[in-house]
């Protein structure tokens, strides 16, 4: 084993334990914090799983085929899209639009000045890293505040395991896809370059820890967070970052390694769902979280968690 | 949640293109609803403006009635022999339709009920196959009978249903207890299809004695839905047995067809223990409706018709304030196999002053509640008497001589005279002073009469009923003869 592989997965190993957890607990803090707007009528259900998941397969394959004066602006509507529905209960709408615009500018400019240097790969992993740390914050609480449970995000982690060992092992679409973001502003991971080594984390990993978090938190509240949060840095970040080390498979030439993070993630979360609707009960359902919630707030002189009112 | 998005698009394109909607897109919303509501407890934040439409834009609206009218009066000249004929009369062609505003409607008489019973089959639109026939609830004389298409029996209590849930007028936990007449096919068949798609319960009831009706409703029934007057005889059954609140468990009671006096409907209030809602339909405007608002509009659904108010002896629109008459012209799609335009209703109404205070419901067009109906106008020297007029005071009475019974004709001096029974005097001394100083009360110059033990003149009960069908001389019925 390499010094050099070694170095690098505990490069790997700690910006995924950082961007993993601090996804997960910044979807949950939303959670409790904000209301997104929803539709009039209108509940995720099992069938938007499966929609869902048709994307996640169309999606790389549009991505690689399309060209980078193609796929910069799709992208950037893309993110500002997400970001704006999430940053909405947050923000007056102008500063939204400027906390957006600023971000998705530094990204562009970043990436196309700064790349010939470490710093400016680190402050292009920080301007990627806020986008889209934000982004799945965003669209997390989309889907949980849209109804979905932690049964329909225990199946989505469940499908994303096979959808990834699949497309890393057998079509390996996904070190393409990584491949062709590496350098790219809008790259959909977080990551970090340290010396040579350059450790990152895909946004549907993130997304989907932070979707399952969310649906367990609104589901069974903080007991849950005490058993998902050890298992998102077990299997997650811990596992995935150290497979390397023992598993050459996902590791092409030295240093350039695709692991499939939810193979790791998804049985485990499964498990530990079904582990929960057994001892636990029955899910809350979203009018019984946000009452518990507000009941919870009253008692602590909290304000309730309203939508915070936006000029449209 | 997709999926729903794409159902909700298709109703939305279907109600903007006006093509047909699909009822099964409706009846999967319902489900859809269902399921939102199981998962929030409350529908989302855009629900106002799915359920009331673009009314509160003044332009939108503007726009929306012109399409409704135009696409209307598209299909009444291709398929309708009776409005062929009409607009072919008014010069009105296909052409002058494309750029036709509803301001020109005048042009084209009013369709009146006689009209709509003597030509009854010329109204079938030809390209629609007629599957359930409804009739208006008259008591006497030949009544009115709508034809229905399989579309129309299947779209209308989809629309109500899903419209029912979001309201939270009607749950999954709901029973409902249906008072209606027998005759009254379409809106039986609507109430039973509404509880059916919401997964509510239905107990059909009709209009049976009051009594059973009372023991029926004290075994869990949450909605009851009747007229006015068969509540006011719930009410005065439940307080002659003592009942209260508490031994109901109704939530909602809703009433149509009739005038509801605010007496009535706070006593209702008080003895179910009930919030009742005072709702507009009528048989041959069917689909559209209207709900009333906490200060007493009239709030018609304009998504799925248009309403007009005309003035009383001419077919013009009425100025703000004035009593009128109020005339629908349902709209296509929503009207499929016997569509009317521009149908006369009879009822009274008011259109609602400019500077009428806001209410809950203000983003929807309205007119003040129904006063009666214009056959039952009595015209004194002081000016028009309506029915509700006359309700209100009766109905209102220390003696509560629900549901009220009385005739109402002005004198040969022009004074109006109002002849009641005896019974309604109980309480108020032995002569029928005491009546008319109540009628006094509220500016309304009356002379008071007892009516004969042995009469039996024309009563006109305090509703709706009909008494004018052509050909047919209202039957007389007793002024209950035992308090006289």
């Amino acid at each position: 084993m390499s010094d050099l592989l070694v170095r690098q997965s505990m490069l790997q190993l700690a910006v995924t334990i950082c961007a993993s957890l601090g996804v997960t607990a910044a979807a949950v803090a939303y959670l409790r914090r904000y209301r997104l707007e929803r539709p009039a009528i209108g509940t995720f259900d099992l069938r938007d799983v499966t929609i869902l998941m048709t994307f996640i397969v169309v999606l790389p394959l549009f991505y690689l085929s399309l060209p980078y004066w193609v796929l910069t602006p799709f992208l950037v509507l893309t993110f500002g899209g997400a970001l704006s529905i999430g940053l909405r209960p947050v923000l007056p709408r102008g500063a939204a639009w400027t906390v957006i615009g600023v971000l998705l500018g530094a990204n562009l400019w970043v990436a196309r000045t700064m790349l010939g240097t470490q710093t400016g790969w680190q402050l292009y992993w920080v301007c990627v890293g806020l986008v889209v740390f934000g982004a799945a914050v965003c669209v997390s609480n989309l889907y949980v505040q849209g109804g979905m449970r932690l049964r329909h995000a225990a199946w989505f982690t469940l499908a994303l395991a096979v959808y990834d060992f699949t497309f890393s092992t057998v079509l390996p679409l996904t070190p393409k896809l990584a491949d062709r973001f590496q350098g790219h502003p809008l790259n959909a991971a977080i990551g970090m370059r340290w010396d040579v080594f350059n450790a990152a984390i895909g946004v549907g990993d993130l997304l989907a820890f932070a979707v399952y978090a969310a649906a367990a938190y609104k589901a069974y509240g903080a007991r849950a967070m005490r058993l998902v949060f050890p298992l998102v840095v077990v299997f997650g970040a811990a596992a995935p970052s150290l497979t390397p080390l023992v598993l050459h498979t996902f590791t092409r030439g030295s240093l350039n390694i695709v692991v499939p993070v939810q193979s790791w993630f998804g049985p485990p979360a499964f498990l530990l769902y079904r582990w929960m609707r057994a001892h636990y009960g029955p899910e809350r359902t979203t009018a019984q979280f946000r009452a518990d919630l507000d009941a919870e707030q009253v008692v602590r002189g909290l304000p309730h968690s309203q939508p915070v009112p936006v000029n449209n | 949640m997709f999926q729903t998005g794409i159902r909700q698009f298709r109703m939305a394109m279907a109600m903007v293109s006006g093509r047909r909607i699909r009822p099964e897109v409706i009846e999967k919303l319902i489900a859809d609803a269902a399921a939102t509501l199981a998962e929030f407890g409350a529908p989302g934040d855009d629900v106002r403006e799915l359920l009331e439409g673009p009314f509160a834009d003044p332009e939108a609206r503007e726009h929306f009635q012109t399409q409704g009218v135009r696409r209307t009066l598209r299909r009444l000249d291709r398929h309708s022999p009776f409005y062929r004929r009409r607009l072919a009369e008014a010069e009105v062609s296909a052409l002058d339709i494309k750029g036709f505003e509803p301001a020109s409607l005048h042009r084209i008489p009013v369709t009146t009920k006689d009209e709509l019973v003597r030509y009854a089959r010329e109204f079938v639109c030809d390209d629609v196959r007629p599957h359930l026939s409804t009739r208006t609830t008259g008591t006497t004389g030949k009544p009115v009978e709508i034809w229905l298409s399989v579309y129309e029996a299947r779209l209308w209590p989809a629309l109500a249903a899903l419209a029912g849930l979001l309201r939270h007028e009607i749950s999954p936990d709901d029973l409902l207890q249906v008072n209606l007449s027998s005759r009254a096919t379409a809106a039986v068949q609507h109430d039973i299809e509404v509880c059916r798609l919401v997964g509510a319960r239905t107990r059909v009831l009709g209009l049976v004695p009051a009594g059973q009706s009372l023991d029926a409703l004290l075994e869990g029934a949450t909605i009851l839905g009747t007229y006015p007057s068969y509540l006011a005889g719930l009410l005065t059954e439940a307080r002659a047995r003592g009942l209260s609140a508490r031994d109901f468990t109704l939530r909602r009671i809703d009433v149509a067809g009739e005038l509801l006096s605010a007496a009535v409907a706070d006593g209702a209030r008080e003895t179910f223990g009930a919030e009742v809602t005072d709702t507009f339909a009528m048989t041959e405007v069917l689909p559209l409706s209207g709900r009333s608002c906490e200060r007493g509009h009239l709030h018609p659904d304009l998504n799925v018709g248009l309403v007009e108010v005309v003035r009383l002896d001419e077919d013009a629109p009425a100025a703000p304030g004035e009593l009128g008459r109020m005339v629908v012209t349902p709209y296509f799609p929503y009207r499929d196999c016997m569509p009317l335009l521009r149908y006369d209703t009879g009822d009274l109404v008011r259109r609602l002053p400019e500077d009428t205070p806001r209410c809950s419901l203000a983003g929807i067009p309205g007119v003040s509640a129904i006063q009666g109906k214009a056959s039952l106008l009595v015209r004194t020297a002081d000016g028009p008497v309506t029915t509700r007029d006359v309700l209100e005071v009766i109905e209102g009475l220390p003696t509560r001589p629900w549901p009220a019974r009385f005739r109402a004709w002005a004198g040969d001096d022009g004074r109006l005279r109002v002849c009641v029974p005896r019974s309604v005097l109980d309480d108020l001394g032995s002569d029928t002073a005491g009546l008319a100083e109540e009628f006094a009360e509220r500016g309304i110059d009356c002379a008071v009469e007892i009516a004969a033990p042995d009469a039996t003149p024309r009563a006109v009960r305090a509703d709706l009923t009909e008494t004018t069908f052509p050909g047919a001389e209202a039957p007389a019925r007793p002024l209950e003869p035992h308090h006289v």
